[in-house]
């Protein structure tokens, strides 16, 4: 896998496919490891999806005393193994972008594994698969790096920045995850 | 252990013991490309898979679209045919339902004559099941009156669209061009949420550099990023498109040689519109002067741009002027017939375009032909193999039946793919009108609301359990794929239709034995029409990834882009439309002093039916709710959640408000999809407009009121 996940927030229509599509994923047992956030309803529809960072040095791994979490050659950052979790839900805790979610009935921690069944075979996650607006895309870091320069180009050409007093105005544009391969 | 399908450079995921079927998507007039994915040993449907290699959406899906396969194996279907006994349905053989259907038929057309049974269609169906329900209505029954649900959702673009351009195709021109566009003008679409897999074209045209203009009474995820919003009062489409138009002409951004070569009524329209100053405008739209001129600019500067609109603008009294007025603006500018240019309708329901062009609508016959023409009358009769003189006359509208229906005029309705007790407006007047029928059939695969009324309910199928071509909203005729075999004992819509036709009589005019079949005959009698499909055939489908109609001869691929070089008129020439601004059909008073605007939100489909049963869409969104600004908020001392009660003459509905900026001041939305008293088409009005017969959905004046614990 040489690709990253790339977040454009201000594509983000809000339409939850992404969430949708989540439990289709092969072993996601119909339930949704990503999320989709309002900034703040009342001022704008600027919604936001929130999926794990696949952080390089993961918190929720860190804070696991049964080592449960594991992290692939690719860095991807997995679910709880089931055979190691006590359910003591420290990921939950120590997560903070509030990913890994705890499932009471089996007693273990989920959390968005990138989709790891099909990313390893480059095949986009499923969530990044049906994003109807490329508010999250799968791809190559070259690619990253060119829309990132692109993005703060055409800001400077629209005259987009940051004003105090219109926090809500301006949001975060991309957010790019990725890992060494 | 994954195996993997790879077509053209992309790879799909084939779980273990599965198969992938090619197909489309169910609902909106997008018609995204999807696999569905079927376990092989028990022939169950058990999931979905992005299909990448679709040319139009790439493996995109709206969380409807994603969840559209749970609707087939669902433990609400209608497996069996149910007859109302006593107040209650009681499960049926086939042959007790076609013997009763039979027996009620033949006794109220002996006793009140053909015309006493009405047909109801819908456009969420292939169109082999649209034309047949057309041929069913005329040569099965014999009756003048049948209409469609589509006269409700797609009839003021195709007013428009005849009356400016002589032809209805929803959009003139492929998508896949869209991404070269330099301005977008949308009027009264949210398409971001309507349509969310055609925002990918929008915003990928955007990334270099193309502008948005969206005019839109709320700051839907659409306007939140368009360039400039005009945020209109509901209702005023017409004088905002002439406003536009006059700073066309005033700052000479019209192309001359194209509107002099290609155009008639320009010096009409220059008239026409020289009252409509952006101060005028301003007053009448509510929209602020400057956003006018810049909007007028931006269009008018672009080389290249496409407008677009959907049910905002075309569901109104008026929604055949808008339609004209705003494909006129694309006129002025010479984009019509051009690369990445033109104009577009956003079709709502999934074969919004083919379903209205081959025969459901009261006026029309198959092809776009008429029944006022008598030529047309004879080609079609010949395919059919009546006399002309056996065709019925012209029928009503969809909500004229109703009327009919309260006179005793129509006795019986067969109501197929439609659910008009929700979709309708005026809804306790639609249900009244159905109570007092002598008798209810309906097709549906789920107890809609309308299913419910019924007396008798045929278990029709969902899409999956059948085959056949749907025309998407670029006007590209797509196959739909049998998935598995029907549920229980459902059976398609056109099965059904050739049982009821078998009974009546008329087998020898149905003799079909599939899908295939029915669509060979529908080419014959489009040919020469309008929508000529003739050219359009399975094969060439699968082989060019759809094929876009016109298609007049066998060896012609299709017309991806219409009006190249002359228009469908007589002439030849585009009808520049000249239409003043007329006030809605009610306007606020002191008693109902507020707008309401009714729409759509991501999550639910039409009148809800198929996507209210889907447990994540129904978790995301499970009831309506009252969109007010904060400020109307305050001024009615009302927080965030509250029920509140609002009404008009025709109704009362509570629901929860939802406070945001994103909607005007003066203005409340609530979203369609739910039905009996939560339903926000209790309230809205029947006033119609003159030439399409649709309903004001969009614009009505309301009473808002707290209420008190």
């Amino acid at each position: 896998m040489n690709k990253i996940m790339y977040l454009e927030f201000e594509r983000c229509i809000g339409c939850r496919a992404c969430q949708a599509a989540c439990r289709e994923c092969g072993d996601h047992d119909a339930k949704e490891r990503n999320y989709v956030e309002y900034v703040d309803f009342t001022e704008s529809r600027q919604t936001f999806p929130m999926l794990c960072m696949q952080c390089k040095d993961p918190a929720c791994a860190r804070v696991c005393p049964a080592n449960a979490i594991q992290i692939t050659d690719e860095g991807v950052v997995l679910s709880a193994m089931e055979e190691k979790c006590i359910g003591c839900r420290n990921c939950t805790f120590g997560c903070p972008f509030g990913i890994p979610k705890f499932d009471f009935e089996t007693n273990k921690m989920y959390k968005c594994d990138m989709c790891y069944d099909r990313t390893r075979h480059d095949i986009a996650p499923m969530c990044a698969s049906v994003c109807p607006s490329d508010a999250i895309r799968f791809i190559d870091f070259d690619e990253m790096q060119q829309l990132r320069r692109k993005r703060t180009q055409m800001n400077l050409v629209e005259g987009k920045k940051p004003q105090e007093g219109n926090k809500w105005d301006y949001v975060p544009e991309f957010f790019g995850v990725y890992t060494d391969s | 252990m994954s195996q993997f399908l790879v077509k053209e450079g992309v790879k799909n995921q084939i779980r273990k013991g599965e198969k992938l079927v090619t197909t489309h998507c169910c609902y909106c007039g997008m018609q995204c490309g999807m696999h569905i994915r079927v376990d092989e040993k028990n022939n169950k449907v058990v999931g979905v898979e992005p299909r990448y290699d679709w040319v139009l959406t790439r493996g995109k899906m709206c969380p409807k679209g994603v969840t559209a396969y749970q609707t087939i194996d669902h433990p609400d279907r209608i497996k069996r045919p149910l007859i109302k006994k006593n107040g209650k349905f009681v499960e049926s053989s086939w042959d007790e339902a076609l013997d009763l259907i039979e027996k009620k038929y033949k006794e109220l057309q002996g006793t009140y004559g053909k015309d006493s049974i009405g047909v109801y269609g819908g456009v969420s169906m292939t169109n082999e099941k649209c034309y047949l329900v057309g041929k069913y209505a005329r040569v099965g029954l014999g009756t003048r009156y049948v209409d469609y649900n589509g006269r409700y959702c797609m009839s003021s673009a195709a007013g428009g669209f005849n009356k400016t351009l002589g032809m209805d195709r929803g959009s003139t021109l492929p998508w896949t061009e869209l991404e070269h566009t330099d301005t977008f003008f949308m009027a009264g679409t949210n398409t971001a949420e309507c349509h969310p897999t055609s925002i990918q074209w929008f915003w990928k045209a955007k990334d270099k550099g193309a502008k948005l203009i969206v005019a839109d009474p709320r700051e839907t995820a659409t306007a939140r990023v368009a360039d400039v919003h005009l945020d209109l009062l509901p209702g005023t489409d017409s004088a905002l498109a002439n406003g536009i138009m006059h700073l066309l002409i005033k700052h000479d951004y019209v192309d001359h040689e194209y509107v002099q070569e290609r155009c008639n009524n320009f010096e009409e329209l220059k008239e026409m519109t020289a009252k409509f100053t952006p101060e005028y405008t301003s007053k009448i739209t509510g929209v602020a002067v400057e956003k006018i001129i810049k909007a007028a600019h931006i269009f008018g500067k672009s080389p290249r741009s496409v407008v677009m609109f959907a049910r905002g603008a075309e569901q109104q009294t008026k929604g055949v002027d808008n339609v004209s007025l705003y494909t006129s603006m694309a006129l002025l500018r010479g984009q019509i017939g051009k690369f990445a240019s033109g104009v577009a309708t956003f079709t709502g329901q999934g074969n919004g375009q083919g379903g209205r062009e081959h025969g459901q609508k009261a006026d029309a016959l198959p092809g776009y032909r008429k029944l006022a023409n008598p030529k047309d009358v004879e080609y079609v009769a010949g395919v059919w193999g009546i006399k002309p003189e056996e065709m019925p006359k012209e029928g009503v509208s969809a909500y004229e039946m109703f009327h009919l229906m309260q006179s005793k005029q129509i006795r019986a309705l067969h109501v197929i793919c439609s659910n008009p007790v929700v979709s309708s407006p005026n809804i306790n007047y639609v249900k009244d009108s159905l109570e007092k029928l002598d008798f209810l059939v309906v097709n549906d695969f789920f107890l809609s609301e309308t299913a419910e009324l019924a007396d008798v309910v045929l278990p029709a199928t969902t899409w999956a359990e059948d085959e056949g071509t749907t025309t998407n909203i670029e006007g590209r005729v797509i196959r739909i794929r049998k998935v598995v075999d029907p549920i229980g004992e459902s059976k398609p819509d056109w099965e059904i239709i050739k049982l009821i036709t078998d009974r009546m009589g008329k087998a020898n005019f149905f003799p079909y034995n599939e899908p295939r079949e029915i669509f060979d005959e529908l080419r014959i009698a489009s040919k020469g029409g309008k929508a000529d499909y003739f050219g359009v055939t399975y094969e060439k489908i699968d082989e060019q990834d759809g094929v876009f109609w016109p298609a007049p001869a066998e060896d012609h691929n299709g017309t991806p882009h219409v009006f190249k070089e002359r228009f469908a008129t007589e002439d030849g020439k585009a009808n520049l439309a000249v239409c003043d601004w007329r006030e809605p059909g009610e306007v606020p008073d002191t008693q109902y002093p507020l707008w309401l605007t009714t729409g759509r939100v991501v999550f639910h489909y039409l009148s809800g039916n198929q996507t209210r049963r889907v447990g994540f869409l129904m978790e995301q969104c499970p009831e309506p709710f009252v969109e007010m600004h904060p400020e109307l908020a305050s001024q009615y001392q009302i927080e965030n959640g509250e029920r509140v009660k609002i009404s008009t003459p025709r109704g009362e509905m509570v629901a929860p408000v939802k406070i945001t900026k994103a909607i005007r001041k003066d203005t409340l939305f609530v979203p369609y999809h739910w039905g009996k008293e939560l339903s926000i088409n209790q309230l809205t009005s029947p006033a119609l407009d003159p030439i399409s017969r649709m309903p004001e959905f969009k614009v009505c004046a309301v009473k808002l009121e707290k209420l008190t614990k």
